[in-house]
């Protein structure tokens, strides 16, 4: 067999694992974790970088350290505790993939909540004092005035994090769910002489879905940052 | 009170806690050359970045988008797996044989072959994201400094060298300790390939403990303490986003 | 303060979790979870045309989940992440070629074993006789085996690179990263008779140890260790797993290897 040969036989099972006959795996789980791990994490990121600026103090303190911990561990570390301590913790039984999404939405979500603040911070107090003079609440000038703003310069912050979280999926691997990583592992093993095609192959296919999110980011960018920006 | 089935038997004995040391070791050992590594690296390609030719920048960014938008994991593999089997057998056996020399007392080992691949691998990833950083500094030195340095006499390279540098340099020293941060957390993905840092010697006292639970607990806590106290050293900076993974 | 709150409910969740019993837990989900490797023939792995986990191990399994009378899933693993997945509740039994060691008993409960074998290794032809060799070799493991402690305890002049799985072990050595790689002597005879360029290489006529693999299960839980221990008593009585071992061992094979172990013998 050549390494082509051994590519196109198993393309199949790389890009959908052993599905339809079995569960989804492959490429399309990635997806799967990926897209849901990334929506999360901007959710809790949003959250949380709302909590660090008008949350009560005692709360504030309490998601600035969360997210400077799960900053500070490998995502490696945080997907044996999720995968292995999960289930013990709450006695029932979370799917691999379930606990891999959310270890990825939580450390995904703890650098969002860092940019989020920051990108709140970023917006000239001049902006509150207008919107507070102008009779609104402190949340009411957070969500129409300041936050909109904030969120154009957080464009690329996001779009990064996301391409992080979609490489991170391929951690998943080490735990055994079976995304693209790991049946491409599993398929290396059964073929063993042909690991340069095999992985080329995972590269490339995470290389065009990551340049995808990067060209979808400088769009939005040049389409929301405008002027304004640095 | 006796310990719930699977905190398992006990505590770990203190030489388990001592491979795990060794471990950390190893990680800062590691960490501490890629970053290293990367920061060189990083500033060639963000000067190659600005070059004239088009074919550098093309080859720069040609070279940034492939490390920056794969997986860390691919290329560990890739690495030592792929391109190890490049190499001519005699080159491979020359690599991974041990060489020693010993030079006034001092004995340099030739570091394991996982440890070249992990440190090739690591470095060429960091790179790409250090550079990316040391790019957006650059931008940000006005371009006025640049046309007046040139009109009182200086090449480009010294312009470079002496006016944009120093204040691009300045203005990502927060994001590249972020960078920094990321790296050492980046080093737990080499026990892939058989590096005997921190995750792997985790590991390791859990296959020989079987204590799941303590081992993981340790390693988890040595990690805290390696990126706070990196975090601590390189100042007040709080990590900023991208620590590349 | 948050950890010490954390340390309670754990405690609190397992002392409850603990009265329950896995057999009737199995039974009502109607599912048993097995552990089986996905990468190791002929004891489980991925086969090309089915895209499914079969295997020695694998074929155990399924009259176990035959006899409870339950859907057999099989839970993917490497060597490493085989006691981590019990011990979570991930999988409710381990049937992966797992030796029984006095440490792991102290973790988990073994049921009779059903297979046997011992340590030995692959190198390259020519490079490797006789155990004193293996002083100052580096040499290729999988990570939490039996193999890796033997190796690390016995023979601490040998340089042990553990890896995640054998046949990335056997690509380390295929790179000239290891000298040997090791394992179970049936594991290794068949990833050498699976690999395309087998003549390069040789299992080294030595075996360091006897070793017995059985199924792994919960610890307490007697009731379910019964029920395996029936199982595999009943397919050695009715010539069943003379009949599996034949089929992945037997003459025909491509690694064949006499049997001289039978469920139930003494280990």
């Amino acid at each position: 067999m050549t390494a082509l040969e051994v590519i196109s036989a198993n393309l199949d099972y790389l890009l959908l694992g052993s599905w339809p006959a079995g569960p989804l795996g492959g490429m399309a789980l990635s997806v799967v974790i990926g897209l849901t791990a990334a929506l999360l994490a901007s959710l809790l990121g949003l959250a949380g970088g709302i909590v660090l600026t008008l949350g009560p103090p005692l709360l504030r303190r309490l998601v600035a350290i969360s997210a400077a911990l799960l900053c500070a561990i490998p995502v490696v570390m945080l997907i044996f505790w999720c995968y292995f301590l999960l289930p013990v913790l709450f006695a029932v039984d979370v799917p691999g993939t379930l606990t891999v999404i959310a270890a990825l939405a939580l450390i995904g979500g703890a650098f969002l909540t860092q940019a989020v603040h920051a990108g709140i911070a970023a917006i000239a107090a001049g902006q509150w004092q207008a919107g507070l003079s102008l009779g609104f609440s402190r949340w009411q000038t957070l969500r129409l005035i300041v936050l909109p703003q904030a969120l154009r310069i957080m464009v690329p912050s996001f779009v990064n994090q996301w391409i992080t979280l979609v490489k991170d999926t391929s951690l998943a691997y080490i735990v055994g769910v079976a995304e693209l990583t790991f049946v491409a592992s599993q398929v290396n093993n059964r073929e063993q002489v042909y690991p340069l095609p095999v992985f080329a192959t995972v590269a490339l296919l995470y290389w065009l879905w990551c340049s995808g999110l990067v060209w979808l980011g400088a769009r939005w960018e040049t389409r929301y940052a405008g002027v304004g920006r640095k | 009170m006796t310990p719930p089935a699977w905190l398992g038997y006990g505590w770990l004995e203190s030489h388990f806690i001592g491979w795990m040391l060794q471990g950390a070791a190893l990680t800062a050992w590691l960490a501490l050359l890629v970053c290293g590594l990367a920061t060189l690296l990083g500033v060639l390609l963000a000067a190659g970045y600005e070059q004239r030719w088009r074919s550098v920048r093309l080859a720069v960014r040609t070279f940034l988008s492939l490390h920056r938008n794969t997986p860390l994991m691919v290329q560990l593999l890739l690495w030592y797996f792929g391109v190890a089997g490049l190499l001519p057998e005699a080159v491979m056996l020359w690599l991974n044989a041990p060489h020693e020399v010993t030079l006034a007392g001092w004995t340099l080992a030739w570091p394991s072959f996982e440890f070249v691949a992990a440190l090739i691998a690591l470095s060429l990833y960091s790179a790409a994201f250090v550079a990316e950083e040391i790019r957006a500094g650059i931008r940000s030195v006005a371009p006025g400094q640049h046309a007046v340095a040139l009109a009182l006499g200086m090449t480009p390279r010294q312009v470079f060298r002496h006016i944009v540098l120093p204040q691009a340099l300045r203005v990502v020293r927060r994001p590249l300790l972020g960078q920094y941060l990321g790296v050492i957390k980046n080093t737990s993905l080499t026990m892939a390939i058989g590096v005997a840092e921190l995750s792997y010697s985790s590991r390791q006292v859990e296959s020989e403990t079987l204590l799941t639970f303590q081992a993981f607990a340790v390693a988890t806590l040595l990690y805290l303490l390696l990126v706070l106290g990196a975090q601590l050293a390189g100042g007040r900076a709080r990590p900023t986003l991208g620590g590349g993974r | 303060m948050k950890r010490k709150l954390t340390l309670a409910l754990l405690l609190a969740v397992t002392a409850t979790s603990a009265l329950a019993d896995r057999l009737d837990d199995i039974k009502k989900a109607g599912v048993l979870r097995v552990a089986a490797f996905d990468s190791n023939p002929p004891f489980g792995f991925l086969d090309a045309q089915s895209r499914q986990i079969t295997g020695l191990d694998v074929d155990v399994a399924r009259h176990i989940a035959a006899k409870i009378g339950v859907k057999l899933e099989l839970v993917p693993t490497n060597p490493a992440n085989r006691i981590p997945l019990l011990v979570s509740g991930k999988a409710d039994l381990i049937a992966a070629n797992f030796t029984v060691t006095p440490d792991r008993a102290k973790q988990v409960d073994f049921s009779l074993p059903y297979f046997a074998s011992g340590q030995q290794f692959i190198s390259r032809k020519g490079t490797l006789a006789t155990p004193a060799q293996l002083a100052g070799l580096r040499v290729g493991a999988d990570k939490g085996t039996t193999q890796e402690i033997t190796l690390r305890e016995k023979y601490p002049a040998t340089k042990v690179v553990s890896y995640d799985d054998t046949p990335l072990a056997f690509a380390a050595l295929r790179n000239g990263n290891v000298t040997a790689i090791t394992q179970d002597g049936s594991k290794l005879a068949a990833l050498l008779a699976n690999a395309p360029d087998k003549d390069k290489y040789e299992i080294a006529p030595f075996t360091l140890t006897r070793e017995f693999q059985a199924i792994g299960l919960p610890k307490g839980e007697a009731r379910l260790v019964k029920v395996v221990n029936e199982v595999l008593l009943g397919l050695e009585k009715n010539g069943e797993a003379k009949k599996i071992y034949d089929h992945w061992f037997g003459p025909g094979t491509k690694a064949p290897l006499p049997r001289d172990f039978r469920i139930g013998d003494k280990a």
